[in-house]
């Protein structure tokens, strides 16, 4: 028995394919239905990515350059005296007090390493609690800090360093009691500065309103009627 | 984000591609969701398309895929179908417009044999014999070498010339 698809070449099968094999076209509702599908264009802005590209290697170089730009201290040399040791104030804050010791048991050696001796100290009261002492580079002299922590959790810092050259700032000064410190304030922080003879006292918390003045005044009295920093050398 | 260069190519093989799926699913209803999803990522995917090379078989190729994940899909739930039979697998090809003469008989013989040969057999005459496309085309569209696309081709003819032979002894 002969039929239709015996003698099919594969080139005759291909043909047949092509000639005879219905080919259907996409119904008119499939092509709205792609044609709606296509998203909307957003308006391309060439100049955005290079100026991404530049912003961005612009902030890279900024943030690699800026620690060794020469940074803006303040010419007066108790301002800048006040500025280092509210750094270290803070430095203190972020890292904890790291020596907390007994003042009076490191004080040999603390006037060993700073130069600075305290013939009288305060070592805390009802208000105030030591949290330790330590020495301190500040405005390229070495001195000694105390910190201290009041009764709502505010650390207080004392710093005293000899500085024979710094005097303190006359507009500044307010009375406290028979004293007349500075009242310096130096980024977020108020600070008590005085000077001991050859040695310049700074006081040192973020008590800044005036609502608190009070009770730092109370600070800086108990501090500078009851220490006595001496150069040691 | 396609461009209006890219959307306009692509839209000339709508005709194609729904023929195409249509032989794959046998459901116009199917082919139309099949096409639809298509072009939804060929446009999400545009970007991943590489101008000057072979726009018809990248498209062939994510139809064909996506036909795969449907079926897939699908086998899956139609496991667990509380009657057990998948409705989906009745053929449309009966429904076809009838047209007279031997014509007719020839169109029902060859579809239907064709909807009986194996996907990846139906796949390769389709493009190579029926879109006329290249081998190296028909290649990307199914993801294999040219040589297999040689292979299926020959095996595909000998099955399809076996089928056509027994529905001429009918």
């Amino acid at each position: 028995m002969t039929g239709r698809y015996d003698d099919l070449s594969d080139e005759e099968l291909g043909r047949r394919l092509r000639a005879e094999l219905p080919r259907y076209a996409a119904p008119a509702h499939l092509r709205r239905a792609v044609r709606d599908s296509i998203p909307a264009r957003v308006p391309r802005l060439p100049w955005l990515t290079p100026a991404l590209s530049a912003m961005a290697t612009a902030l890279v170089l900024i943030l690699f350059f800026v620690p060794g730009l020469p940074r803006l201290v303040p010419a007066d040399p108790a301002e800048r005296l006040v500025r280092a040791v509210v750094s270290e104030h803070t430095r203190t804050l972020l890292w904890g007090a790291r020596r907390a010791d007994v003042v009076l048991a490191t004080l040999p050696e603390l006037s060993r390493e700073t130069g600075v001796s305290l013939t009288r100290s305060f070592i805390g009261d009802d208000q105030l609690t030591l949290v330790g002492a330590e020495p301190v580079y500040v405005d390229r002299r070495r001195g000694i800090a105390i910190h201290y922590r009041d009764s709502d959790g505010h650390l207080v810092s004392y710093v005293a360093v000899p500085a024979p050259g710094v005097t303190v700032p006359d507009h500044e000064r307010v009375s406290v009691d028979r004293y007349r410190p500075a009242l310096i304030h130096d980024s977020g922080f108020a600070a008590w500065m005085w000077r001991q003879g050859e040695m310049v006292c700074v006081i040192v918390s973020d008590r800044v309103s005036n609502s608190e003045l009070e009770t730092f005044k109370g600070y800086f009295l108990r501090l500078r009627a009851a220490t006595e920093p001496l150069s040691a050398y | 984000m396609a461009d209006a260069e890219f959307e306009r190519d692509v839209l000339l093989h709508i005709d194609a591609l729904y023929n195409f799926a249509l032989y794959l699913t046998r459901h116009p209803s199917e082919a139309d969701d099949l096409v639809q999803e298509t072009y939804l990522r060929a446009f999400r995917f545009s970007h991943r398309f590489q101008r000057g090379t072979h726009l018809r078989a990248w498209l062939f190729q994510i139809l064909r895929n996506t036909f795969f994940t449907f079926y897939r899909i699908r086998d899956r739930e139609a496991a667990v179908a509380e009657d057990g039979v998948p409705d989906w697998d009745v053929p449309m090809f009966h429904d076809a417009p009838d047209e007279d003469g031997k014509a007719t008989e020839t169109h029902t013989d060859l579809e239907r044999a064709m909807r009986r040969l194996p996907e990846e057999f139906r796949t390769v005459l389709l493009l190579a014999e029926v879109e006329g496309m290249p081998l190296e085309e028909v290649a990307r569209a199914m993801s294999c070498p040219v040589g297999t696309v040689k292979s299926r081709i020959f095996r595909a003819k000998e099955r399809l010339r076996g089928l056509l032979r027994d529905y001429d002894t009918k």
